[in-house]
């Protein structure tokens, strides 16, 4: 499959998922409601209400954002430059990504169920995965760009040939001007 | 020293301010062509780069408007930010060799450039500028009211200037920008960005120590005060729920590489293998100056829901509160230059590119060449450009009431949606079409525009900016995927397979 149908599913399934949310009915206070006392200041009030009438379809719509992202990066690389080798890191920090996700909505899920919230680090266990976690996952692409830099994104024989091609372009412009 | 907290904050403010007058004078020296206005010649080595890309990204809408999304609606606009690591990979997988690539083959200045060169179509040129000049009145009016109101909240404590309006705060904030933009173009500001960048990573990690000093159990206690008066707040979608930061994550993430003040530094590397060196220092920088947005939204809150602090008259209020009552006067000394080196590093960056827009993108697209003397139009289009975006920050601020952070959001949806598929996809995949780009900018514009002028509230909190990005997104690879392929110029065809 092309990247670029790859990315077309993984847009249309955003949408689908999007419409879905859209035409659901959205219960009270589905984006917070005003604090009682201090204005200025919104609470979120009963998460699981919030949720009831469009189930999990957040958590999938993020997947679908995710394979997405990665679909794009993957087409930032040449095509005769992935190679197995490059496909495996991809598809490895994708999961890792994915994986990562997963952790913030059942933790998240499981404080809906419960109430209850163990705090380290300064935040929730279910905010600590966002922070740090979706943060972590996505600057595994980062390192993939630093540490394989001649290897896909700037090989030598690309320089040299864009070395060329500008030797090129810029002969032809002065033989115009001459 | 605490008797001279207003003095010392003032003090370093007017430093910091003198420097960027200081570099101005200095870079005008350096500025002898349009080239090195808008572009810096092609020149700059990957520290000053990296700088400027992240300095340019954390603007004030990072350093002001977000903390009061944090105060306001709890970790919601935290996605914002998370998100930061993938927009710096994609700008740097999907962008960043293409455009160097381009802008040294076809001597491009600007993203309007890059689009014709790689479109061939004077209408996508001119598309492209229209949306840069209506998006960056939207964000550069953000970053003066941002900086208009953190000097009102400083100077109003002085007895000197207790009663100095917002208009006159919004009349010196002006001044000193426009003045080292129009002295020294793009080169004044990559090198105060360099300044701010220092700043505000410094800012950044001293302000989350003395975030989580403020309670005796530090950022756990802030953490637990919430749970037990709301919970939703400080668990991981906020108060506006999952679409609502979810959307935000698609937006500022993918988006991020679509917002052409950060695109266009890409330009001006001396090497592009410098790459390599810039995206590690560019989300390094990034993250810890985004911990101010972050630890001093949840402390406010935490004060305020805890009844240990009084309630902000406005959420914009939490950072210049925050620093005047809580942090060392050093600090927030340094803070607050800070605040004005985030403001003002991603303002000056508008300036450039309204004003590449105005002067060489528009006149390119509507006669096939740009003005005669490009650099006096380039000083004279800076100043005219600064004047509309100071008005139109005092209108929105009198007349509207919206809170800088939402302006901001809307100023970057305008840029995400209409750039993203026309640069990201389309310098990455042979077959996008000129007619393509035209469809997507215009539905893009559309549909941002309507839904901001007619309020139009999207349930569950859905970013107007993310339904734009996305229809914009499918309507181009859909109409490319239809049309049958065109062949490329050659030497963009020659970048495309590098």
């Amino acid at each position: 499959m092309k990247p670029i149908y790859f990315v077309f599913v993984c847009l249309l399934i955003i949408a689908g998922i999007t419409g879905f949310v859209l035409m659901s009915e959205p219960p009270q206070g589905a984006t917070g409601q005003a604090h009682v006392t201090i204005a200025g200041i919104s609470v979120g009030g009963d998460g699981a209400a919030r949720l009831k009438e469009i189930g999990r379809a957040p958590f999938y719509f993020q997947v679908a954002v995710i394979f997405l992202a990665v679909g794009l990066l993957y087409m930032g690389v040449a095509k005769h430059r992935r190679d197995r080798r490059f496909r495996v890191m991809m598809v490895g920090a994708a999961g890792f990504a994915v994986f990562v996700w997963v952790m913030v909505y059942t933790s998240y899920e499981a404080y809906l169920a419960t109430g209850e919230a163990t705090v380290m680090f300064g935040f929730p266990v279910a905010t600590n995965w966002m922070l740090w976690g979706i943060w972590g996952s996505f600057v595994l692409f980062d390192l993939i760009f630093v540490f394989f830099f001649r290897d896909y994104f700037l090989p030598y024989e690309d320089e040299a040939a864009f070395e060329a091609l500008v030797r090129d372009v810029k002969g032809k412009a002065q033989a115009k001007d001459i | 020293m605490e008797a001279m907290r207003q003095e010392i904050i003032l003090g370093s403010v007017f430093i910091y301010l003198l420097i960027c007058i200081g570099v101005g004078l200095w870079a005008m020296r350096r500025t002898k062509s349009a080239g090195d206005f808008f572009v810096a010649g092609r020149g700059l080595g990957p520290i000053i780069i990296s700088m400027a890309v992240f300095s340019s990204t954390l603007s004030g809408f990072g350093f002001v408007g977000g903390p009061g999304l944090v105060y306001a609606t709890g970790m919601s606009s935290v996605w914002m930010a998370v998100c930061s690591a993938l927009g710096y990979a994609t700008g740097f997988y999907l962008i960043s060799k293409r455009i160097r690539m381009i802008a040294e083959v076809r001597d491009t200045m600007s993203m309007p450039d890059v689009v014709f060169a790689r479109y061939g179509s004077e209408a996508a040129r001119l598309l492209t500028a229209g949306t840069i000049i209506l998006g960056v009145l939207g964000y550069l009016a953000t970053q003066i009211l941002a900086m208009a109101l953190v000097l009102q909240t400083l100077l109003v404590g002085t007895e000197m200037f207790a009663d100095i309006s917002l208009f006159a705060c919004v009349m010196i904030s002006t001044l000193v920008l426009v003045f080292y933009c129009v002295t020294g173009g793009i080169i004044a500001s990559v090198y105060t960005d360099l300044v701010q960048g220092i700043v505000m990573i410094i800012s950044g990690a001293l302000v989350v120590l003395t975030a989580a000093s403020i309670f005796d159990g530090g950022l756990n206690e802030a953490s637990s005060i919430l749970l037990a008066n709301d919970g939703e707040d400080i668990m991981p979608f906020g108060t506006l729920g999952t679409m609502a930061s979810l959307t935000w994550f698609f937006l500022f993430g993918l988006g991020l590489a679509g917002q052409p003040h950060v695109a266009t530094k890409m330009m001006m590397n001396r090497k592009l293998s410098d790459n390599r060196i810039i995206l590690p220092i560019t989300v390094f920088g990034y993250v810890i100056a985004a911990m101010l947005w972050i630890s001093v939204g949840v402390v406010m809150r935490a004060l305020v829901l805890g009844d240990v602090g009084l309630p902000l008259a406005s959420a914009d209020e939490a950072a210049p509160a925050f620093l005047t009552t809580y942090a060392h006067p050093l600090l927030a000394g340094v803070v607050f230059a800070g605040l004005f080196a985030a403001i003002m590093s991603t303002a000056d960056s508008f300036l450039n590119i309204g004003a590449a827009a105005i002067i060489h993108d528009i006149p390119k697209g509507l006669r096939g060449r740009s003005l005669n003397n490009e650099l006096f139009w380039a000083r004279t289009a800076t100043v005219l450009l600064s004047a509309i975006a100071a008005g139109f920050a005092l209108y929105s601020h009198y007349e509207n009431g919206e809170l800088v952070a939402l302006l901001g959001a809307f100023g970057w949806s305008t840029f995400a949606a209409a750039l993203v598929p026309v640069i990201l996809i389309g310098l990455n995949w042979k077959q996008a079409s000129s007619k393509a780009a035209i469809a997507a900018i215009s539905a893009s514009l559309l549909i941002n525009f309507t839904m901001q002028l007619m309020q139009v509230k999207v349930p569950y909190g859905i970013s107007a900016g993310f339904l734009a990005m996305l229809t914009s997104m499918i309507l181009f690879i859909a109409l490319s995927l239809i049309e049958k392929p065109k062949k490329l110029p050659p030497d963009i065809d020659r970048i495309m397979e590098l």
